[in-house]
């Protein structure tokens, strides 16, 4: 097989397919757990419409997803895609190598998924019976036959992006591949700057002239609202995370030089974190409106809404949270791997394995800070207008309990993303990393 | 048809909108010569190296590399000329550090370039030092053992051109000394021939001409001379 030892030299970055990977099995869970319940509710309407609603996000998300991550993981093998192409390698030979690769992984990824979405889908019926939204005979059926049609939607997503994010790689010329990555410098700052308070300028714009809209209107366009601000926040994000680091810099300072050391590396940091910044308060602030909605109706109102239809609004959000977090935690993870041998040099240069890794959870609290403040201010703009069209109340609220779950989920995010990556990678001595 | 290994004319490289670190360079380096560039940091030379050896394009004038121009070639056709008509060695991260050193040696025949017989592989690395290493990962081997390898995979498809950018820049002298050699030996033995990019003297000596670069343009073009002659005129071109 003439791409066998291109393929063969990719193999080394395995470590770079786990974020296509993991997006692969979250999809898998998603779309197997609500094909399955969609297969068991058989002769309800109403549900099945919303559930087909909810494999097609899924699918889209997976094909979104998919795409950014496979960009990652090529890009963390640039240079030996650059030694290829020096000695020999075509673009297509390095093009077919690469497809090979991304449909290799999405199979077991799709199979695990698959397994998973089953007892997910489970548990899922059961509380659709429970809120009266699946009739009370639905029995649990699981399908094999639809692990089929779930690979088949991973391998060719999985493909395409790895395709689509290797036409760069495959045509560079390899001297420019070759060179130092870090005398390529970002541009664009002022357009990016310029566009990011546009996006933001509009959001606020768009949320209070939709607050004498009818609710339905009005719930339609928040959506908009919540994604100009979250992309004008995320083109904002290194600007926004310097100016975090400048107003946090005198509580850093008090965690001495390992605070000091955490803001200069977001300074640093701060354009490739922001990436993760969208995903993460999208999410976070999604979650927070969807909440926000029902309990301060609760709350002002005294009445408690249809849990039903509450509890079909948080599946449907915990759907969008989980891809939003597993495109934070891989776009974080992406971040710190690159930095695999500037953790190595703080090794060298006289840091334990303790003091880099509190290094990274600094960095962490940096970044979950940032973030939560930015899905607050996101949550707030999109909710105010609405509560206030809907309920006369300038007050969004939401319980103590589920403002602490949302902070230490969004914690467990931001952690899983770089901390838990920093602490496998600086397992073995620094001096591997280095040379 | 003219057969010049390497042959350059009129040869620009702008990077951005003004910078041009490479001018107006024409020269022609035939058959069985073992030519080092030199030039200060930043003087064009590894960016001449690459024009000339295809892995980057021009913005101006022609580059021919064993007897085909490049400059319009498709990608395809320019990475199949280099993988069977030249070879290369990099100052660092010349390997795939996961593969063995047989594997990495074999890698341009792997591509689909010229095949190579396990008899012709054993010979390659008993020429350079490296015989019954075959079957070891890279990654477990010194630095002057991974050159050798590098020069190895180079040599290894006999092409009409080796290019060397900085090899033994992350050596020491005699160590580097050992790499140069076996360059030089190829120059001999099998009419090989090399152009070499270095800012070490001593490594430069090897070489039968010396071109110095200064700011992008061709600003010198003689016999190698003695190492200390050497260093007299870099000074002169700095």
């Amino acid at each position: 097989m003439r791409a066998g030892i291109a393929a063969q030299a990719l193999r080394a970055h395995r470590w770079a397919f786990v974020g296509p990977a993991s997006t692969q099995l979250v999809a898998a869970v998603v779309l197997s757990a609500t094909l399955t319940v969609q297969v068991s509710v058989d002769g309800a309407p109403e549900l099945s419409e919303m559930l087909t609603a909810f494999a097609l996000i899924a699918v889209y998300l997976t094909i979104l997803l998919v795409g950014v991550t496979m960009n990652a993981a090529i890009a963390q093998q640039a240079r030996d895609v650059a030694l290829l192409r020096a000695v020999g390698a075509t673009p297509g030979r390095i093009r077919r190598a690469v497809a090979v690769e991304a449909a290799v992984v999405a199979v077991p990824a799709g199979i695990a998924g698959y397994l998973l979405g089953l007892l997910a889908g489970w548990a899922w019926l059961g509380t659709l019976v429970d809120h009266g939204l699946a009739p009370a005979g639905a029995r649990f059926t699981p399908e094999p036959l639809l692990l089929a049609p779930i690979l088949g939607i991973l391998v060719v997503t999985s493909t395409v992006g790895a395709l689509i994010a290797a036409v760069r790689p495959a045509r560079a010329r390899p001297a420019i591949a070759l060179a130092d990555a870090a005398t390529r410098r970002p541009r664009f700052t002022a357009v990016r700057l310029g566009l990011g308070l546009l996006l933001v300028a509009g959001g606020v714009t768009l949320s209070v002239s939709i607050a004498d809209l009818a609710a339905d209107a009005a719930d339609d366009a928040a959506l908009f609202v919540m994604l100009a601000l979250c992309v004008g926040v995320g083109l904002l994000g290194p600007f926004v995370l310097r100016s975090a680091i400048a107003v946090g810099r005198p509580l850093l300072a008090l965690a001495g030089g390992t605070g000091r050391l955490a803001a200069d590396n977001v300074a640093v940091l701060s354009r490739a974190l922001s990436g993760a910044l969208v995903p993460l308060v999208l999410a976070v602030a999604f979650a927070a409106v969807k909440v926000a909605v029902h309990s301060t109706t609760t709350h002002v109102t005294g009445r408690t809404g249809p849990a039903a239809e509450a509890w079909l609004d948080y599946s449907g959000t915990a759907v969008y949270c989980l891809f939003a977090a597993v495109a934070a935690v891989n776009t974080l993870a992406t971040v710190v791997v690159g930095r695999r041998r500037d953790l190595a040099l703080l090794g060298l240069a006289g840091a334990t394995r303790g003091r880099v890794l509190a290094v990274v959870v600094c960095e962490a609290g940096i970044v979950t800070v940032t973030g939560l403040v930015l899905a607050a201010g996101v949550a707030g703009v999109t909710l105010v207008p609405m509560v206030h069209t809907a309920l006369g109340t300038w007050t969004p609220y939401v319980p103590p309990s589920t403002l602490a779950a949302g902070v230490l989920a969004t914690a467990a995010v931001v952690a899983a993303g770089t901390v838990l990556p920093a602490a496998l990678l600086t397992r073995r001595p620094p001096i591997g990393q280095v040379g | 048809m003219d057969d010049t290994p390497v042959v350059a004319d009129g040869l620009g490289r702008r990077y951005g909108s003004r910078l041009w670190a490479l001018r107006e360079v024409s020269l022609a380096v035939p058959a069985g010569q073992f030519v080092a560039v030199m030039g200060a940091t930043g003087s064009g030379k590894s960016t001449l190296l690459h024009c000339l050896a295809g892995l980057d394009r021009p913005t101006a004038g022609r580059v021919r590399l064993a007897g085909r121009d490049i400059t319009r070639l498709r990608e395809a056709a320019l990475t199949r000329l280099r993988r069977d008509r030249a070879g290369f060695v990099f100052q660092s991260y010349n390997l795939l550090s996961t593969l063995t050193v047989a594997r990495n040696v074999l890698l341009p025949a792997r591509l689909g370039g010229p095949r190579v017989g396990p008899a012709a592989l054993a010979a390659m690395l008993d020429a350079v030092g490296l015989g019954g290493l075959g079957d070891r990962p890279v990654g477990e081997l010194s630095g002057g053992q991974r050159q050798r390898v590098a020069v190895a995979r180079a040599l290894i498809t006999r092409p009409a051109v080796v290019f060397a950018d900085e090899p033994t820049g992350a050596l020491d002298p005699a160590t580097g000394g050992q790499v140069l050699r076996l360059l030089r030996a190829a120059v001999e033995r099998d009419g090989m021939t090399v152009v070499m990019v270095s800012h070490d003297p001593l490594a430069a000596a090897h070489s039968d001409r010396l071109l110095l670069l200064r700011e992008g343009r061709l600003v010198g073009d003689t016999r190698t001379p003695d190492a200390s002659s050497i260093s007299a005129l870099l000074a002169v071109a700095a």
